[in-house]
């Protein structure tokens, strides 16, 4: 590759942890050459005043960035391709007056062979909380981008979003998405933090598969009550779609649950792991999934007792069954995971560390069984929510990590974390 | 926006004391010279927190009902937007009590929420003395105060 190389930490296999890592000293076997993990800085072919950016790679291997930039009201959803080694000039996706832009809660891109999917979020009435998914789709033969499509067809004034998409065959795109469809009709969209008869419904989690012009092939309810304000994460296993997202029972046990697409249907949601984190409240800090062929990892945020936790739970049968949670973060973390699953089947976390309003952006890296292998600090960041959620994917053996730099006027970072080779190789 | 708005914009780690600023509206300030030591209940919220909106008109209910003691209500909008869209939120959650200036929500050097809302009760020497999580009712605010014997009466 080309970029240029920034930093660079060789961090040995035998390197546990840097900040916060707790127990789990036992050293695993990775399938990687070499032991070494190079952090190396990228450019960003975005401006200031981006942010919300996400980075996302294509089953060809090739690595694209989506972000936002702001002028006033006006916010603009543009993406770029790493193509040998610069970025390619960034496009204009779509951009509006009339975007609901929220820390937790942004756009994202989905890259399927020669198509794309693009989402965002737009206002759709007069009240403050009302608003709606809209996706538009890249047209590969004319090289263009149909207008944003309202995805959920209920027509009811109502959040919408924490949007997940995946490429699916026949350039078909899998999209999950919280709906609050249920939640309108008070004046005042809420879900009161125990249910009562006169209340409206609470959010849901739906899904649908859409052909490559936005028609609906298929639409589903997953959930009926889950979390308000947590983003969902899907993946395609060897069985088809998995999506993850943070449930909410009637007692307000806010956990972590499955639910699987297996031979045309849904299974019935079960948690990942019972943990039993009881809270009327939005820990706005959702799962991230990755899959691998029956391979699948689960990395997630929980307090319970106001104990913060990051665990990691890996599944070797497309996510039916899940392993005991292992431990990545405690203690000083807030969260905001992502996850990976490397070609040698290791797993890679990202996580956040705070300490006062100062933060750092981490990576951990596991075996496929979960055991500890190394951490890297990819970068320090703020704990403010500007400074957003920091997103990884990967290509092969190599980790893409972005967030948004709020030590000045806000821009979109990028870096890559080269593990079990040198740069260039 | 002519709705009135409270501010409190400082309040030293030791002088413990809080200026209050009068918002005639979201961009236009005057500060007054009036300063206090009390106990706070800071809440935090978002404008797209559902059990956050619920919890509003408890606790303006409930500021109305300490308005005469030495305990305040001021909020904290979680998202950090700049202050001229903070208290335009503010305005349209209804939220009657004062929300902070970022600056002055450092200086209590508190954890994040991890859950929205969360509501911290600090001493006037500007101490964590209850974390409470997940929406409120008046009486679990009452019996939280109630429980840290607070002086909740009239002064």
């Amino acid at each position: 590759m080309n970029y240029s190389t920034a930093t660079v930490f060789l961090r040995p296999l035998t390197t546990i942890c840097i900040v916060s890592c707790v127990g789990f000293t036992v050293m695993s076997t990775s399938l990687l050459a070499a032991d070494v993990a190079v952090l190396e800085s990228m450019p960003s072919p975005a401006d200031i005043n981006s942010s919300l950016s996400r980075v996302i790679t294509d089953s060809k291997g090739q690595v694209y960035l989506s972000w936002v930039t702001r002028e006033d009201e006006l916010a603009t959803l543009s993406y770029s391709k790493f193509e040998g080694g610069r970025w390619t000039d960034p496009a204009i996706i779509s951009s509006g007056e009339n975007w609901f832009n929220n820390w937790a809660d942004f756009p994202s891109l989905m890259v399927n062979d020669d198509n794309m999917a693009a989402h965002w979020l737009s206002m759709s009435a007069e009240g403050t909380y009302d608003y709606d998914i809209k996706v538009a789709f890249y047209n590969a033969s004319n090289n263009s981008w149909g207008e944003g499509i309202t995805i959920h067809k209920d027509g009811v004034s109502a959040e919408h979003g924490f949007v997940a998409m995946l490429p699916m065959s026949e350039g078909r795109t899998f999209i999950s998405w919280l709906d609050g469809r249920e939640t309108a009709g008070s004046g005042d969209h809420i879900t009161p933090p125990r249910a009562e008869p006169a209340m409206p419904g609470a959010m849901t989690l739906r899904a649908g598969i859409f052909d490559r012009t936005g028609g609906t092939v298929s639409e589903w309810e997953l959930d009926h009550r889950v979390c308000d304000c947590c983003q969902t994460s899907a993946a395609i296993s060897a069985t088809g779609p998995l999506v993850v997202y943070r449930d909410r029972s009637d007692q307000e046990i806010r956990d972590i649950y499955i639910t699987r697409y297996v031979k045309g249907a849904w299974t019935e949601p079960m948690p990942i792991h019972n943990d039993g984190w009881e809270i009327a409240g939005c820990p706005v800090n959702g799962p991230a999934i990755a899959a691998r062929g029956e391979q699948v990892a689960v990395s997630w945020f929980t307090a319970k007792d106001d104990a913060p936790l990051v665990q990691l739970v890996v599944s070797t049968d497309n996510g039916k069954s899940f392993s005991a949670p292992v431990l990545v973060a405690s203690q000083t973390t807030n969260g905001r995971v992502g996850t990976t699953i490397l070609e040698s089947g290791d797993i890679a976390v990202s996580w956040m560390d705070m300490e006062g309003p100062e933060a750092k952006i981490m990576l951990t890296r596991f075996s496929a069984e979960g055991n500890l292998l190394e951490t890297t600090q990819i970068a320090n960041s703020k704990a403010s929510r500007r400074s957003g959620f920091p997103i990884i994917d990967s290509v092969g053996n190599d980790v893409y990590v972005t967030w948004t730099d709020i030590s000045g006027a806000a821009q979109v970072k990028v870096a890559s974390v080269i593990y079990g080779r040198n740069p260039g190789e | 926006m002519k709705i009135v708005h409270s501010m409190i914009v400082a309040a030293g780690l030791v002088g413990l004391a809080l200026a209050m600023i009068q918002l005639q509206d979201s961009r236009a300030a005057s500060q007054s010279p009036q300063a206090e030591a009390k106990w706070l209940i800071v809440n935090y919220w978002s404008e797209w927190c559902a059990p956050c909106r619920l919890e509003i008109p408890v606790l303006n209910a409930l500021n109305e009902t300490l308005s005469s003691t030495n305990v305040t209500i001021v909020g904290v909008n979680f998202d950090e937007d700049p202050q001229g869209i903070t208290l335009s939120i503010a305005a349209d959650m209804g939220i009657e009590f004062p929300t902070l200036a970022m600056d002055v929500v450092a200086e209590f050097k508190l954890r994040a929420p991890d859950v929205l809302p969360t509501t911290y009760i600090l001493s006037p020497a500007r101490e964590v003395v209850a974390k409470m999580i997940g929406a409120q009712t008046e009486e679990s605010l009452l019996a939280q105060l109630a429980s840290l014997n607070l002086p909740v009466e009239k002064d």
